[in-house]
């Protein structure tokens, strides 16, 4: 190898970041979004404000628990497990969803649908059902994307998420080694300087932020290990990955069903065992094959305590309410996988540290969408001459300009699609949560399609401008299709935060794509008055083929 | 919020800032183009750069314990370093004067939390 390392490291770190980055943004976007899945959800679901504008008074754990437990028997007396997350700050309802027995025949897609029906949500004070909340995936539609895709089987997604995030580990890892500057302009931004302030616009949001980059790369590798790294379940357990997943976490044994009915225990008592051991409340309870004589009642802790994604639980016997097990401590090895999956998936956050997090996820996006804009910026600078005499860009800058329009402009578009039609559609449209979920993605197309046909400056205003004005526009809407707007979420119940906190950030968001717009047409108007002669080719970030 | 958290961030800021200042460019930016900080100077603040960071870790580990409070520090490092890198190009001579300023609350801070 005749090149230096840096320079080898530059190629590695160009193409890496550059064939993946606006899936990468996609992924960053909703992942950073998904941080505050519960509260887009409480968003896109008006029917429980009223619930969690009430959060102040809720019941204590033991009644919550009686009344979901009194609606399970009569909705879902024969299933075989039953799953109950009581109400916390970020979460008002008590939802409680159940398995039944699979019927013979059933597909995993079929079974995977009818699960999703079977739930109830109650409302924390009254302990009723609460009037039918619109059909709507929430954040967690945002949620399942950032690493199953769409339109896809899930494993197809997680593959092509997880060699994504390869390629982004590489490229953070190159990218480090071939700054040559690291220390030196740590802190330095300089802007209105053409390519010198992408560049130090991407590396302050890569460097300043690596901690996060490195951590939430890695670690969203780990979260789906065994399907990456399949050769030890092969070596070890001959490819069974049952045995592997029996071994690695004990707590999650099934027992079986003695197949003799027996009244449920009552819960009250058990409740308030873990509550004097943890020192706080049960956060979820899993109940399997209740009204059976081997049910078993499993309480688990509420997250905020440790790192690690898998909560310490205490196990009942569901008949007798006695104490069978409470979950073993995991070893050293295990104990870094959850430890490395809690951080990714940040469970633990309380509302500072969240916030640290969202805006870490931010600067992510910022990192993907400068570097995917610097390849257009310097790949541009070849073709100075030949665009200064009327001729055009090269096929590759047209593509990336196009996707750069489509995704960095594009998503946002998509985004504030989504929660508009959240509130657009009609309540009893069919299928309702997967139109939201269409829209986020005809939104997306038509805006990748637009980019594709004609990828201008003019593209990028426009397509900035539909961004800011659909999201800075969401409190507008929120106002307009509910009453708890602005006024209400700020002044009133506590519990209501969050859904000023949902309008306040779009708004804030939108606002800064409405920013990016406005400095576009400042600098077109620059350039403009600069006369074409003079214009310097490297500034600008879109083809020139409109001017 | 909590006072140690606070204090935590601007321990971040304050340990950040002084090890910025003792880079040329930012020297430079505050005190005049071509000057350049005398090399007593130098590592008097890269050592006040330091020991504010490790007492930034020292009052997250406070506030959160081992498990979250090295996140946490993390997470403010990073708010700190992005804040910085803003006020060094728009503010330079902000940069310092806060980092006094935040030295000296967080030190409040800190005894706040104690006594109370």
């Amino acid at each position: 190898m005749r090149e230096g390392l840096r320079q080898s490291m530059a190629w590695l770190h160009t193409w890496s970041g550059l064939l993946v980055c606006w899936v990468l943004l996609l992924i960053f976007m909703a992942g950073t979004s998904a941080y505050y899945r519960d509260e887009i959800t409480l968003w896109m679901k008006p029917e429980l404000h009223a619930a969690a504008a009430a959060n102040a008074t809720l019941l204590p754990t033991a009644a919550s628990a009686a009344h979901v437990v009194a609606a399970l028997q009569e909705r879902a007396p024969k299933a075989t497990a039953w799953f109950i997350g009581l109400p916390d700050e970020r979460n008002p309802a008590i939802v409680a969803s159940w398995t039944l027995p699979p019927k013979k025949g059933m597909s995993m897609a079929e079974r995977r649908a009818a699960f999703r029906k079977q739930n109830v949500t109650l409302d924390p004070v009254s302990g009723l059902e609460t009037p039918n909340a619109r059909d709507t995936r929430g954040g967690e539609f945002l949620y399942r994307m950032h690493f199953d895709l769409y339109y896809m089987s899930a494993i197809w997604g997680r593959w092509i998420v997880g060699i994504c995030a390869m390629f982004m580990l590489v490229a953070i890892i190159s990218g480090v080694i071939t700054h040559k500057r690291i220390f030196k302009d740590f802190f330095t931004f300089r802007p209105k300087k053409g390519q010198r302030s992408w560049l130090d616009a991407h590396n302050a949001t890569a460097v300043l932020a690596l901690p996060f980059h490195l951590m939430i790369t890695y670690t969203g590798i780990v979260t789906l290990m065994f399907m990456y790294m399949g050769a030890p379940t092969q070596a070890l357990y001959k490819g069974d990955q049952q045995a592997m997943f029996a071994e690695v976490f004990p707590d999650n044994e099934r027992v079986k069903p003695a197949k003799v009915a027996a009244p449920l225990a009552d819960f009250g008592p058990m409740l308030a065992q873990a509550q004097a051991k943890w020192g706080v409340p049960v956060a979820r309870i899993v109940v399997s094959h209740p009204n059976d004589a081997n049910a078993t009642v499993q309480l688990v802790r509420p997250s905020g305590q440790q790192l690690s994604n898998i909560e310490p639980s205490m196990t009942f016997s569901g008949v007798t309410g006695a104490l069978i097990s409470s979950t073993a401590e995991p070893s050293g090895v295990s104990s870094m996988r959850r430890a490395f999956y809690g951080l990714h998936v940040a469970h633990f956050a309380d509302t500072v540290l969240r916030a640290l997090f969202f805006l870490c996820g931010l600067a992510g996006c910022a990192m993907v969408a400068t570097g995917a804009l610097l390849w257009g910026v310097k790949e541009r600078q070849k073709y100075a001459k030949v665009v200064a005499q009327g001729g055009r860009v090269g096929f590759g800058v047209r593509l990336v300009d196009a996707l750069n329009i489509g995704a960095i402009a594009g998503l946002p578009i998509a985004f504030g699609v989504y929660f508009w039609s959240n509130r657009l559609l009609p309540l009893a449209l069919e299928n309702r949560a997967a139109m939201e979920a269409n829209c986020f993605f005809m939104a997306w197309g038509a805006a990748m399609l637009l980019a594709q046909i004609r990828p201008t400056r003019a593209m990028w205003r426009f397509q900035l401008i539909v961004g800011a004005l659909l999201l800075a526009g969401l409190p507008l809407l929120n106002a307009f299709t509910t009453t708890t707007h602005l006024g209400a979420t700020l002044f009133g119940p506590a519990g209501l935060r969050a859904v000023a906190a949902f309008d306040l950030v779009t708004f804030a968001l939108g606002a800064l794509l409405g920013y990016a717009a406005w400095w576009l047409k400042r600098k077109e108007q620059k350039a403009a008055g600069k006369g074409a002669g003079s214009a310097r080719p490297a500034v600008t970030i879109q083809t020139r083929e409109a001017a | 919020m909590n006072l140690l958290i606070m204090a935590g961030a601007l321990l971040a800021y304050g340990g950040l800032a002084a090890k910025g200042v003792s880079i040329d460019r930012h020297y430079a930016d505050i005190h005049g183009r071509g000057k350049e900080p005398a090399p007593s100077l130098r590592l008097q603040c890269r050592l006040a750069g330091w020991l504010g960071i490790v007492l930034s870790l020292a009052a997250c580990v406070a506030a959160r314990g081992w498990h979250t409070g090295p996140v946490l520090w993390c997470g403010l490092l990073t708010l700190a370093a992005l804040a910085l890198a803003l006020l060094f190009q728009y503010r330079p001579a902000l940069a310092p004067r806060l980092a006094w300023a935040g030295a000296l609350a967080a030190a409040l801070m800190a005894a706040l939390h104690w006594l109370a």
